[in-house]
């Protein structure tokens, strides 16, 4: 019978006594045969879209926000006396006959209000301070400590950031990192600390610019409109355009509307009484939009730069030009590259003038114009051999006044209107009449009046649309607002589905409650920290997850709809990983900015969230996709998650951290037990799980002595490159990098040699230091070796770019240095491939008449983006030879400890002569005749072993083996179980 | 559920077979004791844990299939990515070496190309073709083995989707929709039919190098359903399954004295938690994940296999080795009860010919014709084809058109895939292209229809099965696609 009601497209209304069974079915209570009890009754199929009927026009999401009198519950308990929240609660318990929980313990509600509030768990100071202050409010004034930290904001800036399918990145086959996303990050965190108004909130994100024209913050908040995908190679610019607009169309009826607009897309929604109509008429409001790159800066900000600027360019404008002048050359070919790919019709649009695109071909220009830029940034690639040299000659020269170049202004990705006219809003298979903009025909019939904006080039619309759904009488905006926030603190909403208002979504299970919560957070001019505060405070909310009727009550309502009971809760990604980053002592709690990759410790919010390259315990934990508006998690448990926390080698190293965190085993086990228990749950153990953790250390200690010697990764951090298997090894910079060295070995003593690895940079010196990827070299000048790295940005030659340094003997036979770069520019957090190839020079002979240069050819390869070509260059030099020396092959630095790479290296081989082109480690990942030492990283045969049958392992600086400390590694298991435990991975 | 004497011994190297040993005396055996008798019950509870805490996302539990009898009970998809020519492997057309040099007949109207060179001269066919096995079956030279099982095989010619580009076209291919974000086919597939085998994966993934497939592994992600329905993608570097072993410097002994305690641990917090469900769920994914630990190596270790056996998969050839043992190893995963075998072949858009097609499909049908061609006579001779549904096709084929001169574009109105066993009728060939193979023009079959057919052999109907996202009834197929029927034995 479901299955029918579900079927699409509508087949129309369901027959009368099936109506009738369905509706006595609902009466009764309406649980599903065998269905989870959340199970929501079947919704019943809306009758003829052509006219609205009286029960359409009767659901309660339409009606005016009520101002529902709090009930009067003189039979409470008194603590339930206290809350308005808790009359309704408590109101409808008593009519189910159930009676509330107690207030859960001081520790359990500690643990569920840090990360409720922070996504992070208390520190034992904060748990000390906390259970020692015996006044009546003291947590009270914790719900007021929480929201006044910063990371109040951090935490719930990701329940928004999940509506809106925040990512950084592009999402399509090139899935390119989105420079300037993360200001629109940290403008929801911040607009989430300073308690921004939710009005206010909303007006910014879908018309800042026209409402706040010259609000910097409410242009980067307009950037809500800028995060779907987007395709770099689409050569159907109206279809991707429209893709692009319905995006926008589908996330705001979700976020704001709080209806599945997106059913209506193609037909009358079949359940809710929303035409398909209303689907145009609510894109119309976005059908004017362009999508720009603008500065964001204050006034004060702008005037600095200018003059600054001004500076640079006066001293710079000559060489300026003779650049110019260069690049102009090769421009028209790009563009032509471009467009010529496009249909006829379209390029024909993109080569007329600015002043004869109608709005609606300007949109597509864009997109034409994004294609073009694509070839702009591979310019480089295609200079001449002359050019390239002046091009590179002209930018260090220019590069040489740096310091007075200002730095760049903040630029936001945002939207404008592409002008005061709005192109057509057409309906599909309807006609050529142009839908007007408007808004839910069964609240508003009409068409929406549209406030013109005379000063701006803009058509206003949007400002309308904002306008209409902050309303103080608008049945929708404060209801949907008031149920997110009561879900996000609850797990689930008071109505069910904080998306869909709907008839599928379902009835509110308090009604009154949520209208209640709709007009306080009105009342307190949109303020959602009083929101938090009046909801956390709650006896409702403060309920223990036991209750002494827990047997029968479960009978009676197992899903806890009247919210008799509180529950564990797993938490989400982020909160997993910040708070075992947080537990070992590794957290980074550098707030905003760009985000880095998740390796680094900073809290989740500030890692990158690649689209198509994610982290794999976010992953596994449920972290969504980005690619739609997500209202709430999914919460799954598989082997895959065991197997992750268990196993891998991240786990292990916060285990470790962890261990030493904890205190001395040696001294005093108890002590370091006491200390895991209170920073791992926020409590001491109970005697008898000390006792059993004793034992635990004691019976492991005897497990690890059993153990043969297992040499481990030792101290070197392991990480994970994108679209590579296995381990890599993460260098960083700032702590004194683990040393990885092999031993010199005649072995590698080269005279033509090949190198190659992949790796991923992170950064490069500022200056023209080098940073090292592999060398064998003491870093001394007058010193006999090679070095392998990337350029820093002061380099004398080109930043950012691969240089093999070689000290030895030249061709005229004196000896000295070669540096040799291959001038293909790096990116920064991109996976690659990179080697050179090495080729001595050969000094004139007997035989011979004249000398022959050597080469270097280095291959790059970007191996995010297979359409990237396998980069070559090749690079004359004079060095014959003399390059052997005694010091230690050191993979990520330097003899003397300068110049460490940062960022993670995947894979090294050193081969003995040149290989060809097919014999690369990028095409050919094996250990072959001409190997002399492979490092996989792999923790098969072993991270730091050598693959290559010559045995060249790395030396463990540390020597320091498990097996010799064994009651070190039993406190490391020890805090690996409780890191797995669902006391540690649950909120209470 | 697949009869335990179907299972592989177990071999696998010494500190893994002191693991089996130990957990056998010690933890393992009672858990696995346990575990044996409960197995259905942890994937249910697994998946109404979901729906519990994540309300508004997840679906009803037990509405899934299957809907009626399956032909089918699992799925193997050899993904050829890039887009390989149907109108030189399968679609022969005569008129395009007549017209070849000339520009595209204005009759067929204007193309939209992802290169834009719709108006290049077409580009003549270099094939030979003859019709093969008792149908009859057109199949070029380029695939002289494939050619040998034409009678099993339903050559589909009239195949078409939505996506211009890779990235679309792949995303389209696997999720139905040429915009991310939503579950996978495998994933609808786990979700619709749970796991035969708990051990291993219920949905797995393999391709034949290490370049990333077009999209990564969004792919065979689970989309908007709980992760416990996305792909796992069997490596080839480091554990076949991620962090399948213990951590470096760690030995099964440690780990599995470790669990014991952290079992302790849950269990006290599970008996103070009588409300949450999941922390037995999660207890037992700790159970499950060690038997992972002991069933995986065994799946995917092929020294058990004959040397005919290899030698079929081109195993002692150069070329065709990678493939041979993807197509050895999708045969081992579904005969161990893998639900959803997915192969790609050329991964990183490898058959994207769009110069020199005759280098690039001469070498890349070398590699997986005859591999392809065995996986099929292999089930075929287990007697497992009847069961086993073969798929293969890319995301999509190319353009009569050259590109490049002597390359083609990708064409997404029309190109060829072939399905064979799991109820399919083979020896036949279903639809068309028109004159010069640009357009499906008889029985089309999009996307949607072909998803449609997949599910409906392993018993699926593609309306009824329905997942709850935001309160909202998603179906696997966007509400659209039939069942091709010309498919079915019927």
């Amino acid at each position: 019978m479901r299955y029918e009601s579900y079927e699409m497209p509508p087949a129309g209304k369901l027959k009368d006594e099936q109506i009738e069974i369905l509706e006595r079915w609902v009466a009764l209570g309406a649980k599903w045969p065998g269905a989870s009890a959340d199970s929501e009754p079947l919704p019943l199929a809306t009758p003829s879209p052509k006219g609205f009927s009286d029960e359409d026009k009767g659901w309660w999401a339409f009606q005016p926000v009520a101002r529902p009198a709090v009930p009067a519950v003189s039979a409470a308990p008194p603590s339930w006396q206290s809350s308005s929240v808790d009359a309704f609660i408590w109101n409808s318990m008593a009519d189910a006959g159930l009676t509330p929980a107690p207030e859960a313990d001081r520790v359990s509600l500690m643990r569920r209000v840090y990360f409720d509030l922070t996504g992070l768990p208390p520190t034992p100071e904060e748990v000390q301070v906390f259970l020692q202050d015996p006044a009546p409010d003291a947590y009270a004034r914790l719900v007021d400590r929480l929201l006044d930290s910063p990371h109040y904001g951090e935490r719930w800036a990701r329940h928004w950031l999940d509506l809106v399918r925040y990512a950084d990145s592009d999402g399509y086959r090139i899935d390119h990192y989105r420079p300037e996303a993360w200001r629109y990050r940290d403008y929801v965190i911040a607009s989430f600390n300073e308690d921004k108004p939710y009005d206010r909130f909303v007006q910014e994100q879908l018309a800042g610019d026209e409402l706040f024209p010259g609000d910097p913050q409410a242009l980067v908040a307009t950037g809500f409109l800028r995060h779907w995908i987007y395709e770099y190679n689409n050569r159907d610019a109206p279809q991707q355009w429209r893709t692009i607009i319905e995006d926008v169309t589908d996330t705001t009826g979700d976020v704001f509307f709080g209806f599945g607009m997106q059913c209506a897309k193609c037909h009358d929604h079949k359940f809710d009484p929303i035409p398909q109509r209303d689907y145009y008429r609510l894109q119309a409001f976005f059908q004017p939009i362009m999508p720009i790159d603008a500065t964001v800066e204050s006034p004060g900000q702008r005037a600095e730069y200018e003059a600054k600027l001004a500076d640079w360019k006066a001293v710079t404008a000559e060489k300026q030009a003779q650049l110019e002048a260069i690049l102009a050359k090769y421009r028209p070919k790009a563009i032509e590259t471009a467009v010529e790919k496009f249909p006829l019709d379209i390029q024909e649009i993109f080569y007329r003038a600015a002043d004869q695109q109608s709005p609606g071909e300007k949109q597509l220009v864009y997109l034409l114009q994004r294609q073009v830029e694509f070839e702009y940034e591979r310019l480089d690639a295609k200079f001449s051999p002359e050019d390239k040299e002046t091009v590179l000659a002209l930018r260090r020269e220019i590069a040489a006044h740096d310091a007075l170049k200002p730095a760049p202004l903040p630029v936001a990705q945002t939207v404008r209107d592409v002008g005061p006219l709005a192109p057509d809003t057409i309906m599909p298979k309807r006609g050529k009449t142009p839908i007007q903009p408007g808004f839910l025909s069964i609240l508003e019939p009409a068409d929406a009046t549209i406030d013109p904006l005379p000063e701006l080039p803009s058509t206003g619309r949007r400002a309308t649309l904002a306008k209409w759904l902050t309303r103080p009488d608008h049945p929708l905006t404060s209801r949907l607002i008031a149920n997110r926030v009561w879900q996000y603190h609850f797990g689930r909403g008071l109505a069910p589905n904080s998306s869909d208002f709907g008839k599928v979504g379902g009835q509110p299970t308090h009604p009154e409650l949520l209208d209640f919560l709709a007009t306080y957070v009105m009342d307190e001019a949109w303020s959602l920290k009083s929101l938090h505060r009046l909801i956390c405070n709650s006896a409702t909310y403060r309920q223990s997850s036991s209750h002494p009727q827990f047997a029968d009550y479960q009978l009676l309502d197992p899903s806890n709809r009247f919210h008799w009971r509180s529950g564990a809760r797993r938490l989400d990604a982020e909160q997993i990983r910040d708070a075992v980053l947080a537990v070992s002592g590794k957290l980074d709690l550098t707030a905003g900015g760009e985000g880095g990759a998740a390796d680094l410790p900073r809290r989740t919010i500030f890692t990158r969230m690649m689209r198509n390259n994610r982290d794999p315990l976010l992953d596994v934990f449920d972290l969504p996709a980005f690619f739609s508006s997500e209202s709430s998690r999914n919460t799954t448990t598989t082997p895959v998650q065991s197997l992750m926390l268990l196993n891998s080698p991240q786990l292990v190293q916060y285990s470790e951290a962890l261990a030493a965190r904890v205190g001395d085993p040696t001294t005093d086990p108890a002590a370091a037990i006491d200390r895991l228990w209170m920073l791992a749950y926020a409590r001491f153990p109970e005697p008898s799980e000390r006792a059993a953790a004793l034992e635990f250390l004691a019976n492991q200690v005897e497990v690890i002595r059993q153990l043969e010697d297992q040499p481990g990764s030792g101290d070197l951090v392991i990480g994970k490159m994108g679209y590579r298997d296995g381990q890599a090894i993460s260098i960083l910079p700032d702590e004194k990098p683990a040393r990885l060295a092999v031993a010199d070995r005649p072995e590698l003593n080269l005279s033509d040699f090949t190198i190659e690895s992949f790796i991923e940079p992170r950064s490069i010196y500022p200056t023209g230091a080098v940073r090292t990827l592999l060398a064998k070299w003491d870093g001394k000048s007058g010193s006999r070796g090679w070095s392998f790295g990337i350029t820093g940005k002061g380099s004398r030659r080109k930043p950012q770019t691969l240089v093999l340094q070689m000290w030895g003997q030249k061709l005229d036979g004196s000896v000295g240095e070669a540096a040799v770069f291959s001038d293909h520019t790096l990116e920064m957090n991109k996976p690659y491939y990179v080697s050179a190839v090495v080729s001595l020079a050969k000094p004139k002979t007997a035989g011979d008449s004249v000398s022959v240069p050597g080469t270097v050819e280095f291959y790059v390869k970007d191996l995010s983006n297979d359409d990237e070509p396998l980069l070559v260059a090749s690079v004359p030099h004079e060095i014959v030879g003399g390059l052997d020396n005694p010091h230690p092959l050191l993979i990520g630095g330097k003899a003397d400890d300068s110049g460490h790479f940062d960022g993670l290296i995947d894979a090294v081989r050193i081969s003995r002569g040149t290989l060809s082109r097919e014999e690369l480690l990028l095409v050919n990942e094996q250990v072959v005749p001409s190997t002399v030492g492979y490092w996989r990283f792999e923790s098969d045969p072993g991270t730091r072993r050598d693959s290559s049958p010559n045995g060249l392992d790395l030396i463990d600086s540390q020597q320091a083996s498990i097996a010799a400390r064994p009651l070190v590694g039993a406190l490391v298991d020890l805090c690996h179980a409780v890191l797995n435990s669902n006391e540690f991975l649950y909120s209470p | 559920m697949i009869h335990p004497s179907r299972i592989h011994p177990v071999e696998i190297p010494a500190n893994r077979r002191q693991f089996l040993t130990r957990s056998g005396a010690g933890f393992g055996a009672v858990a696995l004791t346990d575990m044996l008798t409960r197995r259905s019950v942890v994937a249910a509870e697994a998946a109404s844990s979901a729906s519990s805490l994540a309300g508004a996302a997840a679906g009803p539990a037990g509405v899934r299939g299957p809907h009626f009898t399956p032909t089918a009970k699992r799925v193997i998809f050899l993904f050829m990515e890039g887009g390989p020519s149907h109108i030189d492997l399968f679609d022969p057309k005569p008129l395009l070496n007549e017209l070849a040099g000339q520009t595209l007949p204005e009759s067929f109207g204007t193309v939209v190309t992802a290169m834009g060179e719709s108006r290049s001269p077409l580009l003549a066919c270099q094939r030979t073709w003859k019709q093969h096995g008792q149908a009859g079956t057109w199949v070029s030279d380029w695939l002289p083995h494939t050619a040998e099982m034409v009678d099993d095989i339903a050559v589909i010619r009239s195949c078409w989707q939505d996506g211009i580009n890779h990235s679309p076209g792949v995303c389209q291919m696997n999720t139905g929709s040429i915009l991310g974000g939503r579950p996978s086919l495998g994933s609808w597939v786990s979700y619709g039919l749970g796991t035969e085998n708990e051990d291993l994966p219920a949905f797995v993934v393999m391709q034949d190098n290490r370049n990333s497939v077009v999209n990564g592994p969004r792919n065979w992600s689970a989309g908007f359903m709980p992760a416990a329905y996305q792909g796992i993608r069997l490596q080839e570097t480091g554990d076949p399954i991620p962090n399948l072993f213990p951590p470096e410097g760690f030995t099964q002994a440690r780990q599995i004295a470790k669990v014991d305690f952290l079992n302790r641990l849950n269990r006290n917090y599970a008996a103070e938690h009588p409300e949450q469900s999941e922390l037995e769920a999660r207890i037992a994914s700790y159970e499950l994940a060690f038997r992972m630990q002991a069933e995986a190596p065994g799946t995917v270790d092929l020294s058990n296999e004959t040397a005919a056996t290899l030698a079929m998969y081109g195993m002692d050839q150069k070329e065709t080795a990678t493939m041979g043992r993807l197509c050895l190893l999708a045969r081992r995963l579904s005969e161990s009860g893998v639900r959803f075998v997915q192969v790609y072949h050329g991964a990183g858009s490898k058959w994207d010919a769009h110069s020199g097609i005759e280098k690039n499909h001469t070498e890349l049908c070398k590699q997986s014709d005859q591999p392809v061609a065995a996986l099929l006579r292999d089930l075929k001779q287990r007697g497992l084809l009847d069961e086993t549904l073969v798929i293969w096709g890319g995301e999509f084929g190319r353009t009569p058109m050259s590109e490049q001169g002597n390359g083609r574009d990708h064409n997404p109105t029309g190109f060829t895939m072939w399905m064979a066993g799991g109820g399919v009728r083979g020896g036949q060939t279903i639809g068309a292209t028109d004159e010069l193979g640009l357009r499906a023009i008889e029985n089309r079959l999009h996307v949607h229809d072909l998803h449609a057919s997949i599910l409906h052999l392993m018993g699926i109907d593609n309306m009824e099965l329905t997942y709850l996202h935001k309160g909202r009834p998603e179906r696997p197929t966007l509400n659209e696609g039939a069942f091709f029927k010309p498919l079915g034995l019927g």
